[in-house]
């Protein structure tokens, strides 16, 4: 039943899709012919005009299907043969000169004119309409998903625990920031590593903005056994400078983990007395009001992270602002 | 003992790329890359050693599920 629900909604998402790839078929198919259009009529227009440029060489309407068939490179090389030919020079020139002004040419150049102004602001209307209807497209997606993950309710909850100078930290010392939250233990021998420096890359390109808020990155260890303050300590030096990990007892780091549904298992012990543990890998993201907002995986790019939150951002700040 | 820090884990990385690479190169054998073995034994905590090992295993395995395909195993039909 929950499975019928998705495959409906994806379904949905697959005819939106469909429709905006026709659109943008559409107008890249205008676009294109327009532009061979533009520039078979500007040789046509030329072909008027006694310099001997491409146009003269062959009948004017077998140049207006070579260049509609060729587009861009055909144009091109009529415009490089164009600025290669010498303006002949004397009474010749004169003579050329007043042929060209004949009023048939003159009528076809405004009306080249409109045509071509026609041309190009139908084209930017198109594009810009079609730009404007992806960022609602993006907006509505962003909303939808904020929407499921609310009823999700993630995080409601409060944890305390030691930061990795000592001090303790509950979630209201984190109230009033962003904060992209990670679950992992010091002894990760790939996973937490990658994960954390992903983290401190969005951290630093979000800092880049000074229009943005800075984002606390926090680091939550599932291993309390071994990741005490000083582990911790060590740990953390190696990525962002902001970045603040978190220890505690055991039972204080499972009712953290539990907030979130971490899923976190200590596997069996070696004789080293070493061990991994298997947990989920997802970076959390939460609001200043304390909501759990959105989460991100290991197949999400460092900059499709910054732009969610930038959109995250954008929509927290116009919700709050007073209408 | 004490958690690698970043020089330790970029060294243990590095082992285990060349013995992959290694790996790679002579089809798996691994007795052509017994000193690649090695460095990456020596350089890597055994749970490290224990965890790319399988992780390279499921890597190749991904791998030719990506190429050659599967076929879906028989489970129950759900009425949709």
């Amino acid at each position: 039943m929950f499975s019928n629900a998705l495959t409906e909604n994806k379904r949905k998402h697959e005819k939106y899709e469909i429709f905006y790839f026709i659109f943008s078929l559409m107008l890249f198919t205008f676009s294109f012919f327009s532009y061979c259009t533009f520039f078979s009529l500007f040789f046509h227009f030329l072909s008027y005009s006694p310099y001997p440029i491409c146009a003269s060489r062959e009948p004017s309407a077998m140049l207006r299907v070579r260049c509609t068939l060729r587009g861009g490179g055909g144009v091109l090389l009529c415009l490089h043969r164009t600025a290669q030919y010498r303006y002949p020079s004397g009474p010749e020139r004169v003579l050329t000169r007043s042929l060209s002004r004949t009023p048939d040419s003159s009528r076809v150049a405004l009306k080249l004119q409109t045509r071509l102004g026609v041309t190009l602001l139908v084209g930017v209307g198109l594009l810009g309409a079609w730009w404007w209807v992806e960022q609602e497209k993006q907006q509505r997606r962003q909303r939808q998903r904020v929407e499921q993950l609310r009823t999700v309710a993630l995080g409601q909850g409060t944890f305390s625990l030691l930061d990795h100078t000592g001090h303790r930290r509950t979630k209201q010392d984190f109230l009033g920031r962003w904060v992209l939250l990670y679950f992992g233990f010091t002894h990760c021998p790939d996973i937490c590593p990658d994960e954390l420096d992903k983290l401190s890359t969005v951290v630093s390109a979000l800092d880049r903005d000074p229009a943005l808020p800075r984002l606390q990155p926090l680091f939550i260890t599932v291993d309390p056994e071994r990741d005490d303050v000083a582990a911790l300590a060590r740990y953390v030096r190696d990525f962002h400078p902001r970045l603040v990990g978190l220890t505690g007892t055991p039972e204080e780091v499972r009712h953290a983990g539990r907030d979130f549904r971490v899923y976190a298992s200590a596997g069996p012990k070696d004789e080293d007395g070493d061990y991994m543990v298997d947990h989920s890998v997802l970076l959390y993201l939460v609001s200043p009001d304390g909501l759990f907002l959105d989460y991100y995986n290991r197949t999400k790019s460092p900059e499709q992270i910054a732009d969610s939150i930038r959109n995250h951002i954008r929509n927290h700040r116009n919700k709050s602002r007073p209408v | 003992m004490a958690a690698p820090n970043s020089a330790q884990r970029k060294a243990c990385w590095d082992a285990r790329d060349q013995l992959w690479q290694c790996l790679d190169d002579n089809n798996d054998k691994i007795q052509s890359c017994q000193k690649f073995q090695g460095d990456f034994e020596a350089n890597c905590p055994a749970q490290w050693v224990k965890y790319f090992t399988k992780r390279r295993d499921f890597l190749k395995y991904k791998d030719k599920m990506q190429r050659e395909g599967f076929t879906p195993a028989e489970g129950p039909q759900v009425n949709s």
